[in-house]
């Protein structure tokens, strides 16, 4: 058996990478098994696109390592391992699509036709239009076929969705999952946390550079989709606190309690009917975005556990990894 | 190589299928050499060649040089665009990109000297021996090789906004400084010995002096020859930082 084939898709180690003053990357470590389908899930500034770049091989490193199936990035990316959906731009002008396909065909050694490009992106019918009169949505679709040329075992897809609207969307992704259903690796950027949900195996969250989560859609959904009692207690009687139900996690500021809860309706009336000294008792949802800055900052006021002590409370379906 | 020949070509098609380019590299001089040669063509000889037929080098090497500096330029339409970046996930290396550049703008360079070219010899009456239209042809063909790489290093320097009118100011001022819209003779003593170290000027004097069968200036070939290296060194550096996203 030759080495990539048992070697993992993706392995990325110990990647830090900083733009002068901006830290962008801080560490990120990751292991993709050939046929996963993983979504890198982080708001604007996570560092999604540069640890993408850095995986490509289209920015180096200030440490760590990349390695795509066993090799290097250029030698997984010349052997045609590797298609990207680059995130902007990337549309020749002046060209249609059929040849700008053709000649980022030219540029592989053993590319799909053009024909069989077009069709598995579903864009047989703008092959004629040139680049500059697509839409929004029809150059995404174009910047997907430009990925699957090189016929790739790795797929990588930089916020593919975006400016595409519902029923494109819709369409993209259906193409995508006959592509993976094939058993080949993606790995694509999203901000939408339902996106990564349908559509991948795993979710890693990225936020200020680090990897914060890693686990399934559903128990990253279970992370970020509590909601937290804030009350306040007698100190001397907080025994059971823990135990109530839906609740996961307690914090204690004082003689105020943060009480990290599943199901905050149940928790509320088990805390009112247990404790008649209960008082200032507030509710809050955290956004996607908050639960993503909880997770880096375990000391942040708001911040439910970090993500160490995350492993422990979820609920065992959502457990992480 | 077949990948490097085959991007060279489709590249130089795509390059055609852009109206300005061809107004300003093919249409214009053909029009400026009709327009000159009707006008001066009738003034006897300049330089040891008739007018016509100076007109006729002078053209073909403007045109030329403007396909060239143009065609290295399109680089930052490339880069602005992030289509390099999509280039860098291929097997095209960087230097093979370079390369490939490089022969695009040689390529699309030789519309404008054949069509001169061929504009003086049916409608000016210019006659000379198959050869001599061959070496001519040819001669100044390769003295386009500085500015092709010219146009690389100018193309990846900044953003379209900021190439577009440097490649203009480039391309036109060295025409003129070099004497192909007014013969040096024509020139003060200072402007002489600025044309004295420009390629636009050594390019006009190789086609030239191979019309006229006397040869390849040495000197022209050495200053060809340290423009191309000197911007070689330059271009090597900048498309080195022109691949990363900021």
């Amino acid at each position: 058996m030759n080495n990539s084939d048992i070697a993992p898709a993706v392995r990325l180690s110990g990647l830090d990478k900083s733009f002068g003053a901006v830290h962008a990357v801080r560490g990120v470590d990751l292991t993709v098994r050939p046929g996963e389908v993983v979504a890198f899930l982080g708001h604007n500034g996570a560092g999604k696109s540069t640890t993408i770049d850095m995986l490509l091989g289209l920015t180096t490193p200030d440490r760590g390592t990349v390695h795509l199936f066993g090799t290097d990035a250029r030698a997984a990316v010349v052997g045609g391992r590797v298609g990207a959906m680059l995130q902007s731009g990337a549309l020749l002008p002046d060209v249609t699509v059929r040849q700008l396909l053709t000649t980022f065909a030219a540029l592989h050694r053993s590319p799909l036709s053009v024909g069989e490009t077009l069709e598995r992106a579903g864009i047989t019918d703008i092959a004629a239009t040139k680049t500059t009169a697509l839409s929004g949505g029809q150059a995404q679709r174009v910047r997907f076929a430009l990925a699957l040329v090189p016929d790739p075992d790795l797929l990588v897809l930089d916020e593919p969705t975006v400016a595409m609207d519902v029923e494109i969307r819709r369409a993209f992704w259906a193409s995508m999952r006959e592509y993976s259903a094939a058993g080949r690796t993606v790995l694509f950027a999203t901000h939408y946390l339902e996106e990564a949900d349908d559509f991948a195996d795993r979710v890693v969250v990225l936020a200020e550079g680090r990897v914060v989560a890693d686990g399934t859609g559903a128990s990253i959904k279970a992370l970020v989709g509590h909601r937290t009692v804030t009350v306040t207690l007698d100190p001397r009687d907080t025994d059971g606190l823990d135990s109530l139900p839906g609740v996961t996690a307690v914090d204690r500021r004082g003689d105020t309690y943060l009480l990290r809860c599943t199901d905050s309706d149940l928790t509320i009336r088990a805390l009112l009917a247990a404790r008649a000294d209960a008082r200032e008792i507030s509710i809050t949802s955290a956004n996607l975005e908050d639960a993503f800055l909880a997770l880096t900052d375990p000391h942040r006021a708001d911040a439910p556990t970090s993500p160490q002590t995350s492993r422990t409370d979820t609920p065992k379906n959502g457990a992480l990894r | 190589m077949t990948m490097t020949v085959n991007y060279t070509l489709l590249s130089a098609r795509t390059t055609f299928a852009n109206a300005r380019f061809v107004i300003f590299t093919v249409a214009l001089p053909l029009v400026m050499f009709l327009l000159f040669s009707s006008l001066y063509g009738d003034q006897g000889s300049e330089g040891g060649i008739s007018v016509t037929a100076y007109l006729m080098v002078s053209m073909a090497c403007y045109g030329g040089i403007g396909a060239a500096i143009n065609s290295g330029a399109r680089v930052a339409v490339e880069r602005q665009t992030g289509w390099n970046r999509q280039l860098r996930l291929t097997a095209l290396s960087p230097t093979s990109y370079l390369v490939a550049k490089a022969a695009v703008s040689m390529l699309v360079a030789l519309p404008a000297i054949i069509l001169v070219f061929l504009a003086g010899a049916i409608t000016r009456g210019v006659e000379l021996p198959a050869t001599t239209w061959l070496l001519t042809g040819l001669a100044v063909w390769l003295g386009l090789i500085p500015f092709a790489v010219l146009g690389l290093v100018i193309g990846s320097l900044g953003t379209v906004d900021a190439v577009q009118p440097i490649t203009m100011l480039v391309f036109i001022g060295m025409s003129i400084l070099g004497g192909l819209w007014f013969p040096v003779s024509q020139f003060s003593p200072f402007l002489h010995g600025v044309a004295k170290v420009l390629p636009s000027y050594w390019i006009g004097e190789v086609g030239r002096e191979v019309l006229a069968g006397s040869g390849v200036p040495p000197a022209a070939v050495a200053v060809l020859l340290a423009w191309t290296i000197g911007l070689g060194v330059v271009g090597a550096a900048t498309y080195r930082r022109s691949g990363a996203r900021r």
